[in-house]
């Protein structure tokens, strides 16, 4: 019985030396881990729904008359008051969230080297990095809906020669429907939404991920690859926002 | 994931190109910005918004090539990601061109 046991678990724990009978199977074709693969897969899946998203925006974009101009929307700063700084509150989202993203990248390099501590100080600043991403964009979410932005009614209509101006209830009385394009709102609160929903799981993975760490869970397995698997999805998250920034600040 | 344990050399040249891609992601979002608010008024969208695409697409080759370690990665596995992408060409050409033509057909003919 004992010598049975032994050869299962000589069969299970250990790869035999297979002969090279021309099928393959062997050894992996791509060198790299199943859950690493997997997660590049769904990745990939995600990168085609959002693309749906923004050709959707794309489309709908082009194919009005007039679109409300992004410098004349997303202008508001914080602690600012009525200062109109455009752009300025977005690029320092942009630029914290490739911070946060530079720290995660710190994280499985520390991995790489075993060093628990250096991944948990470089995870730290990841997720706070992160957590400030998702602050900012609540109070721009918060600015645009105080102006009167909802997701399918838009404030920001055609002025003169096509500038954006926004619809003064006082003045212009109640309107009858949506003063601009509909669209704009919908997929903005859609599509930055749907990232920040990915910000926010991604900060939650992190936060896991963290007290793995320091729960040594890694350790004992002897690699850190469930970090560098959360730092693939982090860096994901951080890909679809220079698209986002793109299609909604930039162009 | 390579199984060798990395020297103190290979770990100090990773850190490096760490924070030199770190900085030329912020240089070019930096450019994006000025560009936009300097030329952006003056210049046609159809100068300005090819270079913010090409500036997006490079801040992302960097992204994917470095930060997520892709550069490193088999080609195989490279193009097993890669190639699935090409029919967003095809969704970007064909939906970019139903835009144009619903804008010409709602407000340009009369």
């Amino acid at each position: 019985m004992a010598e049975v046991l032994e050869i299962i678990e000589h069969h299970t724990h250990h790869q035999l030396p297979t002969p090279d009978n021309g099928e393959g199977g062997e050894k992996s074709p791509m060198n790299i881990s199943y859950g690493k693969t997997m997660m590049w897969y769904f990745l990939l899946s995600d990168a085609f729904t959002f693309s749906a998203f923004l050709i959707a925006y794309a489309c709908l974009r082009l194919g009005h008359k007039w679109w409300p101009n992004p410098n004349d929307v997303f202008n508001a700063m914080p602690f600012m008051g009525h200062h109109r700084i455009p752009m300025g509150f977005v690029s320092i989202m942009t630029f914290i969230l490739i911070m946060s993203s530079v720290f995660v990248v710190r994280a499985v390099q520390e991995g790489h080297r075993m060093n628990k501590k250096g991944v948990m100080f470089w995870m730290i600043w990841g997720i706070l990095g992160g957590a400030a991403f998702l602050g900012c964009q609540a109070w721009e979410w918060q600015h645009l809906l105080a102006e009167g932005m909802r997701p399918f009614y838009n404030v920001f209509h055609e002025g003169k020669d096509g500038a954006t101006v926004l619809w003064n209830i006082h003045e212009q009385g109640k309107p009858l429907f949506s003063p601009g394009p509909v669209a704009f709102g919908a997929l903005f609160f859609g599509i930055t939404g749907f990232h920040g929903f990915h910000v926010f799981t991604g900060v939650c993975l992190n936060i896991w991920g963290f007290f793995a760490t320091a729960n040594g869970t890694f350790e004992r397995r002897g690699h850190y690859e469930m970090i560098e698997k959360l730092g693939l999805y982090w860096h994901f998250v951080d890909l679809v926002w220079v698209f986002v920034f793109l299609a909604f600040y930039l162009m | 994931m390579s199984d060798h344990q990395l020297t103190d050399e290979e770990y100090k040249a990773q850190v490096a190109g760490v924070w030199k891609v770190t900085v030329i992601l912020s240089i070019v979002t930096v450019v994006e910005v000025a560009a936009a608010l300097i030329l952006g008024p003056h210049l046609p969208k159809w100068i300005m918004n090819p270079f913010y695409a090409i500036a997006s697409i490079a801040k992302a080759f960097f992204i994917i090539g470095e930060f997520m370690h892709l550069k490193y990665e088999k080609r195989v596995f490279m193009l097993s990601l890669g190639l699935p992408l090409f029919f967003l060409l095809w969704a970007i050409i064909a939906f970019g061109i139903e835009g144009n033509y619903l804008h010409k057909l709602l407000y340009l003919i009369k």
